[in-house]
């Protein structure tokens, strides 16, 4: 397990290809994530969700033009960047020593050459910003959608829930944290000067310690709210109305 | 519990190239910590046996090592903890001198080439800064030096690159932080220290004994500077614009 070699030897970077390998290595985890990428887009397709009401499933529509932006903000994210380097690009699996499916000789460049892309994470993180407001708009319509009338139904409670961890998740952005208050050495210099903004980022700091668990969080219930709203769609009537007053 | 059974990783340069697993019977006492079993083995075993020590309460940093294939501090690593069948290597990332006795002075390098604390000129002594101000540089200020995250980071350990490490970050990013620091050091860590390298995976962070947030408060503070200095067009020009206090390190 130990070997003798000799230690980190900090010879530089050689030339090494822009795609980095971790995308074109022979790697099981990574190529079945891609397989079950197409599968799931193969079946998207096949089974075509009607239109209801005059509203058509995004996925067919120019709507889907924002996917990139809102998958761009999640790849560049720093809980996702974990996640992937670890559990698709074994860089490395896991801590320990001998797990981890990492190993000397093996090519890496880490967030040199392609993936310094996800330096950029801050203008995916704008665009994130720019669409949370639809999440308000579509849960006002939920709630107002019969005329005259306030609907609490199942479904806008699970759209409440969506849009509160979707803007939390955004929220506690390493990025976020950053801006808030990150870049600032000192508070209150000249000494004493009071500093609202310290105790800002002090919550940004607190939410942004969850980062990773609001993102998987709001990843799942993103994808369960989509799966629901595409049931309702399809005619099943999971949708009961829990509260219902004119005003 | 019953006896241990202790496998130590035994190496002696001047008799052989390779090293191997020698194990050893210790008996179990309540509330042992790993140290304690390996010192047994060279009190009362085989006093060739090499280790590194010093404090025993989890200060000096000098006691690191691999227990059970995990980079921890022997004298932290209770034997309660981990069940009675212990392996202990020397941390792998670094030349082996002999038993669990490894060469770290690669480190020492390193943190030379790293742009010392520079206080803003003309200040007034004493100086005075306000508690919660520090507060941020007084985390990385906890380190110990043990070297258990640069040994269980993989850029370090498996590939052979010109980044610093994570001890390196912490120490960097324990003057950029500084409130009184006139340096900005995270253009230089991208260009020198290889910063670049690190893919968040936050190894360092699980086994840091001192549970310094080295990813979440140093690395990638330090990246979000650097992307301000180097990478974002709009904070270049920002960044610009503003009379700039700190001096930027490239
Ligand atoms: S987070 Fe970065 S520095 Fe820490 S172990 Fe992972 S690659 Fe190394
Ligand atoms: S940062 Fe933590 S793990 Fe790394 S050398 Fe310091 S105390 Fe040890
Ligand atoms: S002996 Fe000092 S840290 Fe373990």
């Amino acid at each position: 397990m130990v070997e003798n070699v000799t230690a980190t030897k900090n010879t530089g970077e050689t030339r090494k290809p822009l795609i980095p390998v971790e995308l074109t290595e022979a790697n099981w985890r990574f190529w079945s994530f891609i397989l079950l990428a197409l599968i799931a887009i193969y079946l998207m397709t096949e089974f075509q969700v009607p239109v209801v009401q005059g509203l058509t499933d995004p996925f067919y529509s120019p709507t889907i033009l924002v996917l990139p932006l809102v998958a761009g903000f999640r790849a560049t994210c720093y809980a996702y960047r974990k996640d992937y380097h670890r559990h698709l690009f074994n860089h490395p699996n896991a801590c320990n020593i001998d797990v981890r499916k990492d190993f000397k000789g093996r090519k890496y460049t880490g967030e040199t050459r392609l993936f310094r892309l996800e330096n950029y994470h801050r203008y995916f993180w704008y665009t994130a910003v720019a669409i949370l407001p639809f999440f308000y708009y579509d849960l006002y319509i939920a709630f107002t959608y019969q005329a005259g009338e306030f609907t609490l139904s199942l479904g806008a409670l699970l759209l409440i829930l969506n849009t509160l961890w979707v803007t939390i998740y955004t929220f506690s952005c390493h990025y976020f944290r950053h801006a808030t208050g990150g870049n600032i050495d000192c508070y209150s210099c000249p000494v004493n000067k009071k500093s609202v903004r310290r105790g800002f980022f002090n919550k940004i700091s607190a939410i942004n310690h969850h980062h990773e668990m609001f993102a998987w969080i709001s990843l799942a219930s993103f994808f369960l709210v989509d799966l629901f709203i595409r049931g309702v769609a399809a005619g099943l009537s999971i949708n009961p109305i829990l509260l219902n007053f004119k005003w | 519990m019953t006896d241990i059974n202790l496998k130590i990783y035994r190496f002696n340069p001047e008799e052989e190239s390779v090293g191997k697993f020698v194990e050893y019977k210790v008996p179990y006492v309540d509330g042992m910590v790993v140290l304690d079993a390996v010192r047994y083995v060279q009190e009362k075993i085989d006093p060739t046996l090499a280790i590194r020590w010093n404090c025993k309460a989890a200060k000096c940093g000098s006691c690191s090592a691999e227990i059970n294939n995990r980079p921890s501090l022997m004298c932290k690593t209770r034997v309660d903890s981990i069940g009675n069948n212990i392996s202990v290597a020397p941390m792998g990332a670094y030349p082996n001198i002999k038993d669990l006795v490894t060469d770290i002075s690669a480190n020492w390098s390193i943190l030379k080439k790293i742009p010392p604390f520079t206080p803003k000129p003309g200040m007034e002594k004493p100086w005075r800064i306000h508690p919660a101000d520090v507060e941020r540089s007084k985390e990385f200020k906890k380190c110990i030096e043990c070297f258990l995250c640069q040994d269980v980071c993989h850029v370090i350990r498996e590939h052979n690159t010109k980044y610093f490490g994570p001890r390196h970050m912490v120490k960097a990013a324990s003057m950029d932080m500084h409130p009184l620091d006139v340096l900005d050091r995270s253009e230089f860590l991208d260009n020198e220290g290889g910063i670049g390298f690190c893919n968040i995976t936050k190894c360092c962070q699980d086994v840091c004994p001192e549970h310094i947030h080295i990813t979440d408060n140093a690395i990638i503070q330090e990246k979000e500077r650097a992307a301000d200095l180097k990478y974002d067009p709009i904070a270049m020009i920002i960044k610009r614009r503003k009379s700039r206090k700190e001096k930027v390190v490239k």
